[in-house]
């Protein structure tokens, strides 16, 4: 099994495909082209790629798009997509405005 | 802060057979869920059910959910609507947003039952509008009423492509095309004839290289793919369309398990990240279950099953049921579970092909590439049992020939003509030993639309032929129109000679029609004279 860890791992040099220009992320509108770029850039999980484009970081929350990246970075760095782990959970699990989290208009049940 | 023996994420079948499950023996429960409306899926679920009768077969889905919601409510199981769970912290401690407050809230024991996603896949102009989930086409259709566009591509042959696509024509949508990237149907074959007779085209090992359209959807091409399912260049087709429905697998929402800090596992047969649990469903967390879709994608009937046992499990968990009796209990519903997961379609046979079928009989390869039964198949499955077929007058014809859990027809012959036997995945046989009456139960308990009536000696030179119609507006009695094949196919003229309906038949027409004796076999739907199938 190969560590995706290795961040000295040679992935090879980014090579531009045909579909780069299609959308993988609907929310932050990311391309599979950013993405791909990113994890040439040292980019191995799905977290970083979250904290580096937003990718899986919009309204969804990664529901749609989570499952693309992962097969992306598994296909760059030529793994399973099971070995790679998916992006952290926490709360809120949706997103929510701040007046709300902050309790501001509270009517308590 | 509000404090519950139990707390249950989700108001889908699984929740809600969990709450009612635990309310029952005495524990106070709180269900919430980020919709508007209770049910989860099933209320979107139109169709009537596979299985048996302790899985509640042949019964619609909607009627199943408000069968549900009225038991939780005598339980005295407490639903919030409109509450998005937002996270569970240690200790069990949830954090709710209910309206515009965050609410907090406590319990002993937990059960997550948030179901799935729908998953996606890119092509050249995915994210236009008109692309959308099957769940999707559905949740328009059956919960608001919505068409979702005139003319639909499906993508995805599984149990979800076909049903929606059955139920996009219900809509008065047009279904251009059935496209599919796997060699074979992923569904059930019953689903796929219902689809296939009503002329819908099937188009396996091809996949969608491109939505066209500015704005908006207005075509799609598709093409042909290799076994590494990559597009062959030079085969593409282009429909137009305005709607492209993807039915394309499902993702379990286990998000709150992972928040949770219970161990997760990745299972591509279960669909994805799922926790590790036990037969129960308890997590890693103890007091901490997972039970429907989020532990592994499965169905309703299964969920319903998972769902109470997690519930007895909580309960005994907190002492609100004894060691013996949650034993004795599970074992039925782990007997009832064990039934759903067998056959050619059970969890555990995912990804295999099957030549035979349990009974050795040469499983139909036309079935599996078109969506119908040809000739050469019939022969193999149709006088099965019935060999001294010179019998005159009205008589069954079975057209299931997967080993798929179900069985209501044979309940629904109370004369014994249908027998499928004590193993619910046997292929249901007919026993021509016993005269038919012509009743027409077996035809509307089939879930599967796939029983007809048949009778040679209608008059001279003609058959006729009674048919499941589950279209609106229903045609009258009299009104000549076209009989169709199963492959959807125009064979000639037909007479509506009788139109039934009757509240056991819960909404399925029984529409017989009279044809040349010749088509005796081969008319196996209606379509009126003007419009098209399904329009
Ligand atoms: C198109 C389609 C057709 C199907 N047809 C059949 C069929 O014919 N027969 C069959 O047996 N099965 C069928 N299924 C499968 C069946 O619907 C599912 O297996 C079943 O609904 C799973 O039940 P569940 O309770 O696990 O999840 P769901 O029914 O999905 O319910 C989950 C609930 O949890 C809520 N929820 C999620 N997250 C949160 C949160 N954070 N806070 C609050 N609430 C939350 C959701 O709003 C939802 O109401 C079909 C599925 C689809 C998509
Ligand atoms: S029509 Fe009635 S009697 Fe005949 S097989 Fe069906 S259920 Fe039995
Ligand atoms: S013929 Fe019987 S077993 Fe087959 S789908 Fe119909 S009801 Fe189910």
């Amino acid at each position: 099994m190969k560590s995706i860890n290795d961040r000295s791992q040679d992935i090879g040099p980014f090579v531009s495909q045909t579909d780069d220009a299609i959308i993988i992320c609907r929310c932050e509108e990311i391309t599979k082209g950013e993405i791909r770029q990113a994890i040439h850039d040292g980019m191995f999980t799905v977290n970083e790629i979250r904290r580096y484009l937003r990718a899986g970081m919009g309204l969804c929350q990664g529901q749609t798009c989570g499952k693309l990246v992962k097969n992306l970075i598994a296909r760059e760095l030529n793994v399973i997509p099971d070995q790679l782990d998916p992006a952290t959970s926490r709360s809120p699990m949706r997103p929510m405005e701040m007046k709300v989290l902050g309790n501001e208009e509270v009517s308590h049940v | 802060m509000k404090r519950y023996d139990l707390i249950v994420v989700g108001a889908g079948p699984a929740g809600l057979s969990a709450a009612i499950e635990a309310a029952r023996c005495g524990m106070s429960v709180a269900v919430f869920d980020e919709n508007t409306k209770p049910g989860g899926q099933l209320f979107k679920q139109i169709h009537k059910f596979f299985g048996s009768k302790e899985h509640q077969a042949k019964i619609r889905g909607y009627k199943i959910g408000e069968t549900l919601l009225a038991e939780a409510a005598d339980a005295g199981v407490e639903v919030f609507l409109n509450a998005t769970v937002a996270g569970i912290y240690l200790d069990k401690e949830v954090l709710v947003q209910i309206g515009a407050a965050m609410e907090h809230f406590k319990a002993d024991t937990i059960i997550i039952a948030t179901g799935a996603a729908e998953n996606m896949v890119t092509f050249d102009g995915w994210t236009l509008p008109g692309v959308i989930g099957a769940g999707a086409a559905q949740t328009m259709m059956n919960l608001y009423g919505i068409k979702p566009g005139q003319r639909v591509l499906m993508l995805g042959s599984g149990n979800v492509g076909l049903v929606v696509s059955f139920q996009l024509m219900q809509a008065g949508c047009e279904v251009v095309a059935l496209v599919d990237a796997a060699p074979k149907v992923g569904g059930y074959g019953v689903h796929a004839a219902k689809i296939a007779r009503c002329g819908v085209p099937f188009y396996l090992s091809h996949t969608i290289t491109k939505a066209e359209g500015s704005d908006c959807v207005s075509g799609v091409e598709i093409s042909q793919v290799d076994e590494d399912f990559a597009p062959i260049p030079g085969t593409q087709k282009h429909f137009d369309v305005d709607t492209i429905c993807l039915a394309v697998g499902l993702s379990p929402m286990s998000q709150l398990l992972k928040m949770a800090g219970c161990n997760m596992v990745d299972d591509p047969r279960r669909g994805g990240q799922v926790p590790q649990v036990d037969e129960n469903g308890e997590t890693s967390i103890p007091g901490l279950f997972a039970a429907g879709d989020v532990s592994g994608i499965e169905e309703a009937s299964s969920a319903m099953i998972q769902g109470r046992m997690s519930g007895l499990a909580a309960a005994a968990y907190l002492g609100f049921l004894s060691e013996q009796d949650k034993d004795n209990r599970l074992a039925d519903l782990e007997i009832a579970l064990d039934s759903l997961h067998q056959g050619m379609f059970a969890p555990g046979n995912k990804g295999k092909t099957f030549t035979k079928t349990d009974e050795g009989i040469a499983v139909s390869q036309s079935l599996l590439k078109k969506g119908y039964l040809d000739d050469a198949d019939l022969e193999r499955f149709i006088h099965r049992s019935d060999q001294t077929d010179e019998k005159s007058g009205i008589h069954p014809v079975i057209e299931c020939t997967q080993n798929i859990p179900c069985n209501p027809c044979q309940d629904a012959c109370t004369r014994g003509c249908i027998k499928v036997g004590k193993t619910i995945t046997a292929l249901p046989r007919i026993d021509a030993t016993i005269s038919c009456t012509g009743c027409g139960m077996c035809i509307a308990s089939c879930s599967g639309q796939a029983i007809f009536l048949v009778d040679e000696d209608y008059a001279p030179g003609y058959a006729s032929i009674t048919l499941p119609y589950e279209f609106l507006p229903r045609p009258q009695k009299g009104e000549l129109g076209t009989a169709l094949s199963r492959s959807g196919q125009p064979l000639g003229h037909a007479e509506i000679i009788d139109v039934r309906s009757a509240k056991t038949f819960d909404q399925t027409t029984l529409v017989t029609i009279k044809v040349p004796v010749e088509q005796a076999m081969t008319a196996r739907f209606y379509q009126p004279e003007t419009n098209a199938a399904g329009q």
